[in-house]
């Protein structure tokens, strides 16, 4: 299964995460889940960032609080809602919301 | 006459929720309330931000251009405006990579003389124990 899950949450969803294990799956950071993008807690990156997966996180979520492309983690590309939509068409299956 | 000191506590990251914002629109709110209270009486509001609360201070925070919503940036700095004493915790600030550098410091554009405040917790602590009511969000 390709799977691609909507992280919308800075806290609680790693552990969901480490559940799932499709053949290709693709992380996407809307909301709040843009912080594992962004934030060094303790110095560390977010260890949602440690998974297997593609990463991508949404540069209108991103700009709304006040982060850039510059604060992003290199692990992750930042999208806009265009880019979304062909990544969810073009490479995906499914889609979960977290 | 007397003064009743409320204590509003943000904890959470703004955005996903209302939640945090309300927390600045209450204590903006509180500031009109004079008309109900007897000549004399007071209500202060302090404000904190604590754990992932403390990510509502990032500066340059783009909500108006991006959803047509007023950014928890512009409420912060009406707070600094209304002369609210502002808190944020030095520590969570740290453990989550920012520095005074990264958030809203002041309101000068706004005309506001107050500054935002990054002490310890210990500091706030102390806030919220000379507080009539705390408030979390």
């Amino acid at each position: 299964m390709k799977l691609a899950v909507f992280v919308s949450d800075y806290r609680n969803t790693v552990e969901t995460l480490e559940r799932l294990k499709p053949e290709k799956l693709g992380i996407i950071l809307v909301g709040n889940g843009v912080y594992h993008a962004t934030v060094k807690e303790k110095g560390n990156a977010s260890p949602l960032l440690e998974k297997s997966a593609d990463f991508y996180a949404l540069s209108e979520d991103l700009e709304t609080r006040g982060l850039s492309s510059s604060h992003v983690n290199s692990k992750v590309k930042v999208v806009n809602y265009g880019d979304v939509v062909d990544l969810l068409f073009n490479n995906y299956e499914k889609t979960a919301w977290l | 006459m007397a003064t009743t000191k409320l204590g509003f506590i943000v904890q959470r990251p703004p955005y996903k929720s209302e939640n945090p914002k309300l927390a600045l629109t209450h204590a903006i709110a509180s500031q009109s309330v004079e008309i109900y209270l007897k000549d004399g009486d007071l209500v202060t509001a302090d404000v904190a931000f604590v754990g992932d609360g403390v990510l509502n201070c990032l500066k340059n925070q783009k909500a108006m251009d991006i959803y047509a919503l007023s950014s928890t940036e512009s409420h912060l700095k009406n707070c600094l405006l209304l002369d609210l004493n502002v808190y944020v915790c030095k520590e969570d600030l740290g453990k989550l990579g920012l520095s005074e550098n990264d958030i809203v410091m002041d309101a000068e554009e706004f005309g506001a003389d107050m500054k935002v405040n990054v002490v310890p917790f210990d500091e706030i602590s102390k806030m919220m124990e000379g507080m009539n009511h705390l408030l979390f969000f």
